[in-house]
């Protein structure tokens, strides 16, 4: 097939047609934070944390979404976006309760290491103190809203991976809670196999196995996109 | 039905009509049904039937007239002589002396208690007489509710000029020329959107009727919809046949029950008439729509969270690209347009794309719809050719502020808009003009503001509306916008410092340059214009002692 | 804490509310895209969304409970709690808003100790807002029941409402 060239942040680089701005900057090792974007799983572009610019487009565009053009000029590092991705990072702890300190992802989560790597060092915003509650109903498993960031990883794998659609949101705007079936709780779910995959996907310490100490919970979200290309090999 | 019968229905009801040697239209519009028409609709027939009079006079009801504050409104055809206020007593008095003495009772005239001489024909006041009606035509003088009536006024001609004598370029091509834009708000040249769905290939293509009005304060589509909907009807079947698409799904508001029950009407009368359906007018095309109700989510007017619940699902939008021309509902090539977009089709059809183009600016052709409120003397629905100035609206046509008090604001484009300040009153309105001042043309609501306005407060209204209407998909929308409202309220309790408004802007720049639809995007705006334009305001409101305390 | 079961009555197919939803299954050939319009029958009919009702839905249609719950939680015109016997709108749109919703809302929250969406405990009067019922001619606009009041003064409101309820004042 025709390859086809485009610059990023000043470098030229090839690609087969088709693929999105993200699949190519990680082929050229250029490294775009990103959150509710998971290999295997559809992209949503929720997080807002991968946006790019691409020269004659006005708005920014998701990296993960959106399908490279020929001849496309993008910027990726700029100070605007490193601003932004910063300002992301800060609300994305202003809007919950996130203390490192006592978390079981403690050294281990995405978010923590996101705020690493945008180099946050404090909120600038007021924190919105959400009350939400937390889940230990089921046998294995913990939900604790007060660490989820709706990145929906958890939604999507148990709709596409697993097939069993227990996971959704409800409601809308800042009063938006991941539920179980009816809101019901984990332990009496109908739906759900407890095949853990949901807990593996989480970026955070939001879902989490019992009986794991402060800092202990270590989480295989790359397992998904192995899966998924398992699923095409024939016996 | 085919083309004859078409021709043989005008002529039938219009010499039916030609019996009546007078004619009364009741507004039926949602305003003035609030204020009762109903009933005067009800009495009228009763008078009229009871003084055996019902062969010389019809009594008909009919969509919105425009001066809704001044409702209950009936029209005398065929002077068109409009009666404000009407109670059920007076109804004997107006039959009496209007059409039996023919003596117009000056008292209860149209903006009789204004300080506009009163007209006897009421189309003369200089509230009627600046407007251009193009889509609101026939609002207000024919019943909504007969599909006759629509056809006696020229109805569906155009439909049949398009399958018998146009191909599906030729159309595309007049509504290039007649610079027609998206009347929902972002304003996209429409015959470009027809053309880029109609180069798709598919099996199957949809046209969606965009129905879901959300803005607070504009009730454009709702009028269109119940006072005319065969128009929208026709502008649909006209965008399927241009596009190749043979369904369409109109989304209406679940808070417009009347709106839902004429545009169903208007479908079977359609689908009886053989105006829908297969074969339609004995042509080769086939189009049929279906009607999808809103459950309030102001985001469902953004066109993928519309797809989305369309197919059933949370009102969720996704990035675009691709658009909806591309992959739409169900992944098909669809096309979106706006009720008051679609009911602009017909006439443009009609009379050309060039005569159309003519009436607006070199940019922006035609009329637009504004429903004015707020502070103003007549409130109500008014089409005006773009270009028209503010200070027209709003003076003129409007009549004024009441109370002897000044002009301070004009908001437009709801929640996703900006308020134009009283040094712009000359802006012409169009859509770059409004974007150059920081505000959009939106839907088309109107608000007008007087001094005793508080504008931050006005911001902190809209920001609350969008955190309520966010969907909570993005970041910067959900939390952002939820930040940005307590500070806001921060500074309406006099407790926020001069940091707390940096912060403000800068976040407020923010969330219109991250967020993923239309909703983030513009949600800073009605903050951003009243930062822009009463900053002041602003910092009257700052606590100079706060940025001395420890935080 | 489980879905509390919340219909006032045994669930049973003979209903007839419980007809008018499979009336409408049927008419929408068990498609799932039908969702929410088959949730506005339901909701016609009950005055809001019983748990038990949800549960059919799901069943009827073949969807997950969860997506379910999520569509019905996404849209405001969807209630999970019953409405009470009468009902009072307060219109918050930006023309009412301009002309004083706010002290009409108040007066009324003070007068019946209610919030927005909530429902007094005799659950005679329910205390709702709207986004804008484009009455906007004729702010600020409340409705009570059917009836469209227009104009409203605050000090007038509690006054029609009290007398809409059937209470003497």
């Amino acid at each position: 097939m025709a390859k086809v060239f485009l610059m990023i942040d000043g470098r030229q680089v090839e690609s087969e047609p088709g693929k999105t701005i993200l699949e190519i900057c990680r082929d050229n090792g250029i490294d775009i934070p990103t959150m509710c974007h998971l290999d295997g799983l559809t992209d949503v572009g929720a997080c807002r944390l991968c946006l790019v610019e691409v020269e004659g487009v006005s708005k920014l565009l998701p990296a993960c979404t959106t399908r490279i053009q020929a001849n496309q000029v993008i910027h990726t590092q700029t100070d605007k976006l490193k601003k932004y991705r910063r300002m992301i990072t800060e609300l994305f702890f202003a809007e919950r309760n996130h203390i490192c300190a006592v978390c079981v992802s403690n050294g281990h989560c995405e978010l923590q290491e996101l705020g690493y790597k945008v180099g946050m060092n404090h909120v600038h915003f007021h924190y919105l103190n959400q009350k939400c509650d937390l889940d230990a109903s089921h046998p294995w498993y913990v939900m604790d809203h007060n660490r989820c960031i709706l990145c929906t990883r958890c939604v999507r794998v148990c709709a596409e991976v697993e097939g069993a659609h227990h996971w959704n949101v409800m409601n809308r705007g800042v009063q938006a809670r991941v539920i179980s079936d009816f809101n019901t709780p984990w332990g009496e779910s109908i739906t759900c196999t407890s095949c853990s995959k949901c807990v593996e996907v989480c970026p955070t310490g939001a879902l989490w196995s019992k009986q794991t100490l402060q800092g202990k919970m270590e989480k295989h979200p790359e397992k998904i996109a192995e899966l998924m290309e398992k699923r095409k090999m024939s016996l | 039905m085919n083309r004859q019968d078409l021709q043989l229905i005008a002529e039938q009801t219009n010499i039916k009509h030609k019996q009546y040697k007078h004619k009364v239209c009741v507004c039926c519009g949602a305003g003035c049904i609030f204020s009762g028409s109903k009933k005067i609709l009800q009495n009228l027939q009763d008078t009229v039937k009871a003084q055996g009079k019902k062969k010389d006079i019809e009594v008909v009801p009919t969509g919105c007239m425009g001066p809704c504050n001044e409702g209950p409104l009936i029209k005398m055809m065929p002077q068109n002589t409009i009666y404000q206020k009407v109670k059920n007593e007076m109804v004997p008095a107006i039959l009496q002396s209007h059409i039996i003495e023919n003596k117009p009772i000056e008292k209860w005239l149209l903006f009789k208690n204004s300080k506009q001489k009163p007209f006897i024909n009421s189309l003369q006041a200089p509230f009627f007489k600046k407007q251009r009606k193009i889509v609101l035509k026939d609002c207000g003088d024919i019943n909504p509710e007969s599909i006759e009536d629509y056809i006696v006024s020229g109805g569906y001609k155009a439909l049949e000029r398009v399958l018998f004598e146009m191909s599906s370029e030729e159309v595309i091509a007049q509504i290039k020329q007649s610079r027609l834009r998206g009347r929902g708000g972002a304003g996209f040249p429409t015959g470009i959107k027809w053309e880029t769905v109609n180069k798709y290939v598919a099996d199957q293509k949809y046209v969606i009727c965009n129905g879901d009005e959300g803005d607070p304060g504009a009730f454009m589509d709702r009028s269109v919809l119940e006072g005319n909907p065969h128009r929208v009807l026709e502008g649909m079947i006209i965008a399927g046949y241009a596009t190749g698409a043979s369904k369409g799904y109109v989304y209406i508001r679940g808070e417009y029950p009347l709106a839902i029950k004429r545009f169903e009407l208007a479908c079977q009368q359609a689908r009886k008439s053989g105006l829908l359906g297969l074969n339609i007018l004995g042509s080769t095309f086939h189009f049929e729509v279906n009607i999808r109700i809103g459950a309030g989510a102001y985001v469902c007017g953004e066109e993928t969270a519309l797809i989305a619940s369309i197919e059933g699902k949370r009102g969720n939008p996704r990035p675009r690209p691709p658009f909806p021309a591309e992959v739409g509902l169900w992944g098909k090539p669809t096309l979106i347009n706006n009720v008051e977009t679609l009911a602009c089709v017909a006439s443009i059809i009609t009379h050309g794309g060039e005569w159309y183009a003519q009436i607006g600016t070199p940019k922006s052709g035609g009329t637009k719809v504004f429903s004015l409120a707020g502070k103003i003397n007549y409130s109500g629905l008014i089409e005006v050719p773009m270009g028209t100035s503010l200070r027209e609206i709003v003076f003129n046509i409007g009549g004024g502020i009441p109370g002897g008090q000044k002009f301070k604001a004009a908001q437009t484009g709801g929640p996703s808009g900006g308020c134009i300040p009283a040094e712009h009153l000359d802006v012409k309105m169009d859509y770059e003009n409004l974007v150059a001042l920081g505000s959009i043309m939106g839907s088309g609501g109107l608000i007008v503001m007087d001094e005793t306005s508080d504008m931050v407060d006005v911001a902190r209204f809209f920001m609350e509306f969008c955190v309520d209407e966010s969907c909570g998909k993005c970041v910067p929308c959900r939390v952002g916008t939820k930040v940005l409202y307590d500070i806001l309220t921060k500074i309406c309790q006099r407790q926020a410092s001069m940091k707390d408004l940096e912060k403000l802007e800068e976040l407020a720049l923010f969330v219109k340059a991250t967020s993923l639809c239309g909703l983030g995007m513009a949600a800073p705006n009605p903050l951003l214009s009243t930062l822009r334009y009463f900053k002041n305001e602003y910092l009257n409101y700052v606590n100079l002692q706060a940025a001395l305390q420890p935080s | 804490m489980k879905p509390k079961r919340n219909l006032d009555r045994e669930f049973s197919r003979t209903d007839p509310c419980v007809k008018l939803v499979i009336d409408k299954i049927e008419k929408e050939n068990y498609r799932p895209d039908a969702l929410i319009e088959i949730l506005h029958v339901a909701q016609n009919a009950y005055g809001y969304l019983p748990m038990e009702v949800l549960s059919f839905i799901a069943k009827e249609l073949r969807l997950p409970p969860s997506r379910v719950y999520a569509t019905v939680t996404f849209y405001h015109l969807f209630s999970l709690k019953p409405r009470g016997d009468h009902t009072c709108l307060v219109c918050t749109g930006t023309a009412c808003y301009v002309k004083g919703a706010q002290a009409i809302l108040e007066e009324l929250e003070n007068k019946f100790h209610l919030k927005p969406g909530e429902v007094t405990c005799d659950k005679k009067l329910g205390l709702r807002t709207a986004r804008c019922i484009e009455g906007c001619g004729l702010a600020p606009v409340v409705v009570v029941d059917e009836e469209v009041l227009s104009n409203v003064k605050p000090e007038e409101i509690n006054d029609k409402v009290l007398a809409k309820m059937g209470v003497k004042v």
